[in-house]
């Protein structure tokens, strides 16, 4: 009775859960503003993942309204990072361009957009790279060498740096209209590529997707399938049971191998799907440019090169290891000596280039240059190699 | 940049997982240390060469004139002394106790040292020394230098010590070495497999095979031929029976091993220059060594005065621009310097005065 009574509270718990919540989330303005239409911009991410900023504390530095006054209150940001409410923006600037309030500088109405970060030094640093990555989108490819990209990346660093910070902002824009006209065509060029390749992406994950889905299809018909053929098999067995005479064990058990080869034939025909993924893998592999990483590999010897050659015995007559193998105490055997390594050493140093003939005259000398550089005393009289 | 040395690396681990090579030919010994008898005779004489008209620039500098009636040493005296004193490593060895392998290693070091230097700048006594303090450390057999300097008379253990860099460093930091002696014991070892094998007659082949590969020591063998070739051949100069029979137990698909072949100018190499060396014509060479030694390395001489000046110039320059860099950078605000390419230029600089 117990049990019953917490489980109906349990119900009722629930079921009064969502509705306080609703009650809170009235309190709050979630009711998006009319004007996003204009303030397009900001949040620049197709998924929606990100979100536009908004606070509890939200103040409006120019008239001084709060979420308290106004719970439709937004604030959005001006070109010289400023925020403001959009009355305010309504108020000062629907009559064209006007200065800022807080910094004087001339501002339009559709400059402003959505803040996306707490930290208006991150808005306006991820804008300026945003706008940078527009126009410096060289590659590794259009460069000769490695020294002069990295120049090069320095050199945007430079101006991202500098516009971030305001320093020497003019020349800055000067030295960016200067790119900009040098490298127009290698520009536009770089950004189809980019686009293209956005695309590609794109496209690929709608195919994964559709795969995907197909693949689900599959998985359910042949489910429902199996589930019907066993419900059929179930009858036939019953069916034969009933008419033939024969024995009913070895019945079953033929009904039983069949399934069993039907559902063998499902498995390997279903396989075909996880190909056609890994094709798919393999060739967004091949499209990306990251650098397989070689494994290092210190020891390219093969250490069993000469083990056909030679035969260990239990033991030899050796009067060189006698002395160690007599010794019952194992002192002289201290720190794992044993005397088979000790003869399979020099059984592996008997046989080894045995066959290699000695370094004739008319090939160029096979020995590598020498392993000494030229530091160190430099008065060694060196070998001319 | 890293595109084609990754490609090359990878081309590099194919081929050696394709083809991996044996231990033997993974060595050091066969990639460095091989050559044929008429590479060796031509290193020498360049390397010889080389020194005497580094020595005559050197007393011309002193005193003009002075080289004209200095006898220079040949390629094939300098070659005479160090065998003189690789012959004395098997003594010192012998004083000290040490095993077959320090010997053995020690040798290895001291003919190496001597295709990359010559005599003339460094005194085959002194390199011998150290080349064998340096063997001892590398086989694991290790002495304490005042101890291996107490026991050698008119020797400091500064004079050891001085000279153990270069001696590395011309080895190329090659330490390890595959001694023929070794192959030997293999080949004792093995010959037991064979059928019909009375151990008194090859023990005695044994004792005399050993004598033979340390008389190999004395020659070039181990720069032209592996260690188990050699060691085939001294078993093969003391019991020739034994010695074929296993080799054609060891390849038992071709009638004739071409190995045999190898080995009648391996014994031939032995039997001609495996005594050590007529020790009056040695002094006499040595004698005129004293005459015709590196004005620049002996101690005193203005030779050598000059290039310690010289060397201590050079080293004071470079302290100086150092701290000059390093006042600029600190004047800049940044400890670590300023742009990249003052730094390249820099090393470019430090290069340079390494190099000359």
């Amino acid at each position: 009775m117990a049990q019953r009574n917490s489980w109906l509270r349990g119900t009722i718990i629930r079921k009064s859960g969502p509705s306080t919540s609703t009650s809170t989330r009235t309190s709050t303005p979630q009711v998006q503003s009319t004007s996003t239409t204009i303030y397009g911009g900001g949040v620049k991410d197709p998924s929606g993942r990100t979100t536009e900023y908004f606070s509890m504390d939200d103040e409006c530095p120019v008239c001084k309204s709060d979420r308290y006054l106004n719970p439709k209150l937004r604030l959005l940001v001006s070109a010289c990072y400023h925020k403001m409410c959009e009355s305010c923006i309504d108020r000062l600037f629907t009559l064209g361009p006007a200065p800022c309030p807080i910094c004087g500088k001339i501002l339009r109405k559709l400059a402003f957009t959505p803040q996306t970060f707490e930290d208006l030094g991150v808005e306006k640093e991820v804008a300026v790279r945003r706008r940078i990555a527009k126009e410096f989108n060289k590659r590794r490819e259009d460069f000769p060498d490695l020294r002069s990209y990295n120049d090069y990346l320095e050199m945007v660093e430079d101006i991202t740096f500098n516009l971030i910070n305001d320093i020497d902002v003019p020349e800055t824009e000067e030295r960016i209209a200067q790119y900009r006209r040098e490298n127009a065509a290698l520009i536009e060029m770089n950004a189809k590529r980019e686009e293209e390749y956005a695309r590609y992406l794109q496209e690929q994950e709608e195919m994964e997707r559709q795969e995907r889905e197909l693949r689900a299809q599959e998985l359910r018909r042949l489910e429902e399938e199996e589930r019907q053929e066993r419900e059929k098999g179930k009858q036939a067995i019953i069916d034969k049971l009933e008419t033939s005479d024969k024995d009913a064990a070895r019945l079953v058990a033929k009904s039983r191998l069949e399934a069993q080869r039907r559902a063998s034939a499902r498995a390997s025909s279903s396989s075909g799907f996880s190909n056609f993924q890994t094709s798919l893998l393999r060739s967004r592999a091949a499209q990306s440019t990251v650098i397989p990483d070689v494994p290092h590999v210190p020891l390219q010897d093969n250490w069993y090169t000469y083990d056909d050659m030679f035969k260990m015995r239990s033991t030899y007559h050796d009067p060189v290891s006698d002395a160690v193998r007599r010794d019952r105490d194992g002192i002289m055997r201290a720190g794992g000596y044993l005397v088979e390594q000790a003869w399979e050493r020099a059984l592996r140093f008997a046989v080894a280039g045995l066959e290699i003939m000695p370094v004739s005259e008319n090939p160029p000398p096979a020995q590598e240059p020498m392993a000494i550089d030229n530091e160190g005393p430099a008065d060694v009289t060196m070998a001319v190699a | 940049m890293t595109a084609p040395s990754v490609q090359d690396a990878q081309q590099a681990s194919s081929s050696s997982s394709s083809t991996p090579q044996s231990l033997y030919e993974g060595s050091t010994q066969f990639r460095h240390w091989r050559f044929s008898p008429e590479q060796l005779a031509q290193m020498r004489s360049t390397l010889n060469q080389g020194a005497v008209s580094a020595i005559r620039d050197a007393f011309e500098a002193d005193s003009p004139g002075s080289s004209a009636n200095v006898s220079f040493l040949t390629a094939e005296e300098e070659h005479l002394l160090v065998k003189l004193y690789v012959g004395k490593i098997a003594q010192l060895c012998g004083h000290f106790r040490f095993p077959e392998e320090v010997e053995a290693t020690a040798v290895s070091y001291m003919k190496r040292f001597y295709l990359k230097n010559t005599v003339m700048d460094w005194h085959p006594k002194n390199v011998m020394l150290t080349a064998l303090f340096l063997a001892t450390k590398t086989t694991n057999h290790p002495i304490s230098l005042e101890s291996y300097a107490s026991q050698i008379p008119r020797t400091a253990p500064s004079d050891v010590l001085d000279l153990e860099f270069l001696v590395a460093q011309s080895l190329g930091f090659d330490f390890a070495v595959w001694h023929s002696h070794r192959a030997l014991w293999g080949i004792w070892l093995d010959v037991q497999t064979l059928p019909d094998i009375s151990i008194e007659e090859l023990s005695r082949a044994y004792e005399t095979a050993l004598g033979h590969v340390r008389a190999a020591r004395l020659t070039d063998a181990e720069f032209i031929y592996t260690p188990s070739q050699i060691a085939l051949a001294c078993f093969s100069l003391a019991s020739p029976t034994l010695a074929s029979a296993w080799a054609r137990a060891k390849f038992p698909s071709t009638p004739h091993p071409p190995v045999l072949d190898v080995l009648e100018p391996i014994k031939a190499l032995i039997l001609r220059d495996g005594s050590p060396p007529n020790v009056e014509a040695v002094r006499e060479v040595d004698r005129r060594l004293r005459l015709c030694k590196n004005p620049e390395k002996i101690p005193g001489t203005n030779a050598y005065n000059k290039k310690q000046q010289e060397l201590e110039r050079k080293a004071d320059e470079k302290r100086r621009r150092k701290a000059e860099a390093a006042r600029i950078a600190m004047e800049e605000g940044d400890p670590f310097g300023s742009v990249l390419a003052k730094k390249a230029v820099a090393a470019d600089m430090d290069d340079d005065d390494d190099d000359d």
